[in-house]
């Protein structure tokens, strides 16, 4: 293409009307979100924007409100180390006082000015000419040097597809979207599902509901979790003398990556901690044929592991029942099960997890030459380091393909992702770049790497869950410790990338969509 | 890039297509609420013959119910995830054919509110066996005897018990569960041949290593006597135990099908054992009927409590709310 070609077109755009282009666009105010944004702005990056879709911060935390919702990994662990919060009320902090925490890093760190809430991203698609993503978001579109994808791992849920669901005429009530206007006392209910939602929602619910039954489909290993609040004293300690509140969190820290020898890694240790798993049901369920019903026929660690000590309590309930015979279908009235019976109920609480997104954001976007990421990724997803996409420059993607914890707090590897995403706008704003776009040998040498480590892993042992692809195919989990995976993205290399600058555009005036690149 | 496979003993393709039978499974379920346990027939059924119908019936009821514990065992050992969801709902179906029975002994008025009939002491022996050791025997016993079990006392009894009684409605619940139990046995045998096809060292490792293990010698001390007491019932009730020989010679015909099955060690066990049980002549039947007699004198007392899941059974096709303990669901 010559330069006289595109000049008129480019006048035209031109002419309409002069876009602003931000130095990054952040999707989600999430806790991933507000970080990636308190780090840029420390690395002195201030013009950046947040797109939201609700009207409010907080993430995943604004969204779980269902009754008993609480993070099961130590609140000490679940902040970020550089905006750590002095004042948990608990071992395991509750859904609300999460949600406060992050709305209080808004304020702290006078984020709320550059976040534009209701506002929904429909497509991504970078513009080779200009150099830059155009983000669309419904009928406005903002422009950006580089993207960075917060928009949560487990943000969506919608009801499942079971047989007759849309004929029951009582109240459906989705974990994750909780009804908060239907009062469950007294009522009939069934909860199905029984993974990290349900063991929450199931000991509260039997507290206030007339019966509860449990209709279960494949147990989990359950771990006690030892919960209590903690003293004034203490959080006065850590307000006082942050260096205590650390290292707090570094012993916790340090005991969950203990934990990835047996979560991670399928060893004797994992059979050690499905001993314990036994030993907690064997300690706290009276009937023997109920633990049969309980005890999960999967490695430890093989899915998430589920911490609640008042789960199995709730189940032997008076007014608790579990239910393991298949749902035959949903009737008007309430669930037929395939022993023949009819479960008559007020409501149904589907606590059926999340939509993971495990091939890429469920809104399309559009790569360098036209791609979609979609088929890019459609069955198996790969990028390098978690973090970048070969073909999709500036875009930093956080809990992208094969950055999951097993044993560890989201949050410490979501700090990872947010430096290595900071260092490579670093890169691209102090070097004056176009467009860093990951290699292609690099990033299949390390997919290689990683699919070779992941065999020795709990998530290969032949259960079927979330984290794998219809295939079997591992595109989600992060086989390793912690420490490693901060190791590697604490290392942003520029010469794993294909690196455009605008100084070789300027000097050679290579017209504007030539995919020449220089070595960086 | 390579794609990470399962680790799952890998047995032989199945001659069936799994994945079609579970979707044809989930596709016919059916529920007692279907059925109108009121509709007119009951008169059909001749008093004098209740008694013994009670009793049968009774048996029968339980047998699924053994069945039912049966499968839920198999499902822990299935050599593929779809076929450990098909033993999922065979479990619940074998649950599902006793709560039909049940419902029909109490449309016939043979059972009073809340009652649900006593376990002979056979099936109680057969409860305590499965309860101690279904769980830990191998896919090759668990999917030789479940067969034997389905097409000798299951399956078979339920097409016999059609020719006497006359109700309208007990025709329809066993068109019901017949049509269940021939997917079973189509399942059962496609399984065994499967397991046929393994390494024959693997089954002689199984074999020998179980044949000697006191749950399978004690299974067979209990087998043996349940047979022969159902075969009693049978000719109490005034039925030609001819019918139930054919119906273990099924099993025979339906094993010499499949193109491995006769290499399961286990399966000749039960094939010449069966041909003794069809021979009224043979002297098994001294030795197996005095076993029904001395069973009779068993200690109750000796028994352990009756399992839980033993007490989920019950005539109510609608529950609402949760009865902890007996026959609620
Ligand atoms: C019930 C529950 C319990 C959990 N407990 C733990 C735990 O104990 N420990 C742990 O480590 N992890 C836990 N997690 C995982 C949790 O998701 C992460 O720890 C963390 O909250 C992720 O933060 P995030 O900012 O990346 O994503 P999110 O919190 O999901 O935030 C994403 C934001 O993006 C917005 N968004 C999404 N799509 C768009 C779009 N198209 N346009 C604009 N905005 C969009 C969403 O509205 C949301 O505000 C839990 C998750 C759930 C659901
Ligand atoms: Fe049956
Ligand atoms: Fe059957």
């Amino acid at each position: 293409m010559t330069v006289t070609d595109i000049a008129p077109k480019k006048r035209a755009s031109r002419a309409k009307k002069p876009v602003t282009v931000h130095t990054t666009l952040v999707i989600g105010a999430g806790f991933t979100g507000l970080g990636t944004a308190i780090k840029l702005r420390e690395a002195g990056i201030e013009d950046l924007v947040i797109l939201e879709r609700a009207d409010r911060v907080g993430g995943t935390w604004r969204d779980a409100t269902y009754p008993g919702a609480a993070c099961d990994i130590p609140s000490q662990l679940y902040s970020f180390s550089f905006a750590k919060n002095p004042n948990w009320s608990r071992t395991y902090s509750p859904s609300a006082e999460i949600c406060a925490h992050i709305e209080e890093l808004a304020e702290r760190f006078d984020l709320t000015k550059d976040i534009r809430f209701n506002t929904e991203v429909t497509a991504l698609a970078f513009d080779k000419r200009e150099a830059r993503w155009e983000v669309t978001a419904g009928r406005t579109k903002f422009y950006a040097r580089s993207v960075v994808i917060a928009s949560g791992p487990l943000s969506d849920a919608s009801l499942p597809k079971i047989r007759g669901i849309d004929d029951y005429q009582g109240v459906k009530v989705l974990s994750a979207r909780w009804d908060h206007d239907f009062d469950f006392t007294g009522k009939n209910v069934a909860v199905i599902g029984t993974g990290a939602s349900a063991i929450q929602i199931i000991p509260e619910l039997v507290k206030v509901a007339g019966s509860v039954k449990v209709f279960q489909r494949t147990p989990g290993w359950v771990m006690p979790r030892l919960d209590s609040s903690t003293p004034a004293a203490v959080q006065r300690v850590f307000e006082k003398l942050p260096v205590v509140q650390q290292a707090a969190r570094t012993a916790l820290f340090l005991g969950h990556e203990v934990a990835a020898t047996g979560l991670v890694w399928n060893t004797p240790i994992t059979t050690l901690i499905q001993q314990a798993g036994k030993l907690h049901l064997r300690m706290t369920v009276k009937d023997k044929w109920l633990r049969r019903q309980l005890t999960p026929d999967f490695r430890a660690g093989c899915k998430r592991m589920l911490m609640s000590s008042d789960y199995y309590p709730a189940l032997q309930a008076d007014n608790c029942k579990l239910i393991t015979w298949p749902i035959a279908t949903i009737t008007p009235d309430g669930i037929q099960t395939s022993d023949g019976l009819q479960h008559e109920l007020d409501a149904i609480v589907f606590a059926t997890g999340y939509d993971v997104h495990l091939e890429g954001p469920p809104y399309p976007i559009t790569g360098i030459d036209g791609q979609l990421l979609s088929d890019d990724w459609s069955g198996h997803p790969q990028a390098y380091k978690s973090a970048s996409a070969h073909g999709y420059p500036n875009l930093f993607f956080t809990c992208g393909p094969n950055s999951g914890p097993g044993h560890n707090s989201l949050l410490v590897y979501a700090q990872g992702q947010i430096e290595y995403a900071v260092s490579g706008i670093r890169a691209l704003v102090e070097q004056d770049l176009r467009w860093l776009d990951v290699r292609k040998d690099v990033q299949d040498d390390y997919n290689v790497t990683m699919q070779k480590r992941l065999q020795s892993t709990t998530w290969m042992t032949g259960c079927s869950s979330w984290y794998l692809t219809a295939d079997g195919f591992n595109a989600s989990m992060y086989p390793g410790f912690a420490t490693q995976y901060l190791r590697q993205m604490q290392d942003f290399r520029i010469d794993d990338y294909d690196v455009a600058s605008n100084a070789a555009k300027r000097l050679w005036n290579i017209p504007a969509d030539d995919t020449r690149t220089v070595a960086g | 890039m390579a794609t990470s496979t399962q680790a799952q003993p890998s047995t032989a393709q199945p001659s069936m297509n799994m994945e079609d039978m579970l979707q044809k499974i989930k596709d016919r379920q059916w529920a007692l609420a279907d059925i109108d346990w009121d509709a007119p027939g009951v008169e059909k059924i001749p008093e004098d013959f209740k008694p013994k119908l009670k009793a049968f019936m009774a048996d029968l009821c339980w047998i699924e119910n053994v069945g039912a514990r049966g499968f839920a065992a198999m499902a822990k050992k299935a050599p593929n995830d779809t076929i450990a969801e098909i033993y999922r709902y065979f479990h619940a179906e074998e649950q599902r054919h006793a709560n039909a029975e049940l419902a029909l002994l109490k449309r016939w008025g043979m059972l009073e509110d809340g009652e649900i009939p006593e376990p002979s002491v056979n099936i109680r022996m057969a409860i305590e066996w499965l309860d101690t050791y279904a769980d830990d025997m191998p896919l090759s016993v668990l999917g030789t005897v479940i067969p034997m079990l389905e097409v000798a006392l299951d399956g078979a009894l339920l097409k016999f018990l059609l020719e006497e009684v006359h109700d309208p409605v007990c025709h329809q619940v066993f068109e019901k569960i017949n049509n269940d139990e021939s997917r079973h046995i189509a399942v059962d045998f496609a399984v065994l041949d499967m397991i046929g096809h393994a390494k024959a060292r693997k089954l002689a490792i199984d074999f020998v290593s179980n044949v000697a293990s006191p749950g399978l010698i004690i299974g067979m001390l209990m087998y043996v006597p349940l047979l022969n007491r159902m075969r009693n019932n049978l000719v109490d009730m005034g039925l030609q135990p001819e019918k139930l020989y054919r119906a273990m010679e099924r099993f025979e015909k339906l094993g010499r099908r499949g193109e491995y099955t006769h290499r399961v060690p286990l399966f000749q066990v039960l094939r010449v054992h069966s041909k003794m049980v069809v021979d009224p002549k043979h002297p098994y039947h001294l030795l197996a009927n005095s076993m029904v007699t001395l069973s009779e004198y068993y200690p109750r007392a000796l028994f352990r409590p009756i399992p839980t899941w033993f007490k989920e059974l019950t005539y109510e096709p609608v529950t609402k709310g949760v009865k902890k303990g007996m026959n609620a669901a």
